[in-house]
């Protein structure tokens, strides 16, 4: 798995390229809180490259969630995969967060 | 059987008639790369299959013994008392033993594979789910025969009447656990497969029975995604979810659909594969 940051503005887009599960899920949970720590309250996890997404993967992301919200700030999804998107609604994910079909929508999610 | 060995790797099989066949295919993949499951369980439907595969049986024989035990002559006869106590309840004494269909045939055939069998016999530890008729807590069988457990366990509401195991009365896992990942875990299973399925609605509602088949899918379905998400959340043991695909619509009896449906659960393991070898060779090493 490999993750890349960028910045526009106020807003980190962390990307995520490979699996997000029980190998990997500590190091995204960690680079999120890195993220958040560093004053980066307004995340978006980009995961057009992520092919796959366990339990432990879910976990990773509610963390950064509420870390990020504690924070006053937010993070927000883009572009799941098909695999990825049913994990994420069967585990009930756009009930409780915002997810965007691309990258560009949910940027301007912050915008709004 | 019933205390595990090695708690490892469980294989839990959920509720969804005869989508759960999708779990020999799953099983198939485990076999050929032998990778040894060290716990099964069981729900509604998939108590069927996890109890054959408990049991030892090859992935064909599993096949020919769910084509013996699920198939159209369990719905064929009606049940006659039923209906009379739901249209003069007063005079037949309506109870909470009703069901639309008469359950001789599904016995028979309950009995005709696995006879007296008890829990003891398997050779993979198995717990199979049913849920309590009068608390709506769900059970969990791991005692007893095989046939009362299984009984229980696929009493589908409205189809068949609750079943009596000791004490309680007992009805489909489906309408508590739909996909009991909590009894592995309860186990002390920190590597799960979960095969687990959306129930089918009926194509058409045309009649009573299906609307209140319909109504039932959409409460069982939602509870399947509460479960979900809580387990995957909740816990820390890792969940990996299997979810076969299909493109066709598989409904309750569509048994000629079976290798369709175990083709389409060997596909959806095939793609987990590689990540569950890494986990175990994780485990293996530590």
């Amino acid at each position: 798995m490999e993750i890349k940051t960028s910045y526009h503005d106020q807003v980190a887009v962390v990307t995520i390229e490979g699996s997000i599960d029980a190998l990997t899920s500590a190091e995204v949970s960690a680079h999120l809180a890195g993220q958040i720590s560093q004053g980066y309250h307004q995340l978006i996890l980009d995961l057009n490259q992520v092919e796959y997404m366990s339990s432990a993967g879910l976990r990773a992301i509610m963390d950064g969630l509420k870390a990020s919200r504690q924070s006053g700030g937010d993070l927000r999804l883009a572009a799941p995969q098909p695999g990825v998107d049913k994990v994420l609604r069967m585990a009930g994910f756009p009930s409780i967060m915002k997810s965007f079909p691309s990258l560009a929508e949910a940027a301007a999610s912050f915008k709004d | 059987m019933n205390q595990p060995q090695n708690n490892r790797l469980a294989l839990v099989i959920g509720s969804g008639a005869v989508k759960c066949a999708a779990a020999l295919g799953v099983w198939k993949v485990l076999n050929r790369v032998g990778i040894e499951v060290d716990l099964l369980v069981g729900c509604s439907g998939g108590s069927l299959f996890a109890t054959t595969m408990a049991l030892g049986y090859s992935v064909d024989e599993c096949i020919e013994l769910t084509q013996r035990l699920w198939n159209r002559s369990i719905t064929r006869k009606r049940d006659t008392r039923s209906f009379l106590k739901a249209l003069l309840p007063q005079v037949f004494k309506f109870d909470e033993r009703f069901g639309m269909f008469d359950d001789h045939a599904m016995l028979k055939n309950l009995r005709a594979v696995f006879g007296e069998s008890t829990f003891t016999e398997t050779v993979v530890p198995l717990y199979l789910v049913a849920t309590d008729f009068h608390t709506g807590e769900p059970v969990v069988l791991d005692r007893g025969t095989l046939v009362d457990a299984l009984r229980a366990s696929i009493s589908v509401p409205f189809i068949w009447r609750p079943w009596r195991v000791g004490e309680r009365l007992l009805i489909d896992g489906a309408v508590s656990n739909p996909l009991p990942v909590d009894v592995a875990i309860r186990e002390g299973v920190e590597l799960i497969l979960a095969v687990g399925f959306e129930t089918p609605a009926p194509r058409r509602i045309k009649s009573i029975s299906r609307f209140v088949f319909h109504l039932n899918s959409v409460m069982t379905n939602n509870l399947y995604r509460a479960n979900f998400a809580f387990h995957n959340l909740a816990h820390h043991a890792e969940i990996i979810t299997v979810m076969p695909d299909f493109t066709q619509q598989v409904t309750l009896f569509d048994t000629y659909l079976i290798p369709y449906v175990i083709q389409q659960g060997e596909h959806a393991m095939e793609q987990q594969l590689p990540y569950l070898q890494r986990l175990l060779g994780e485990i293996h090493s530590s």
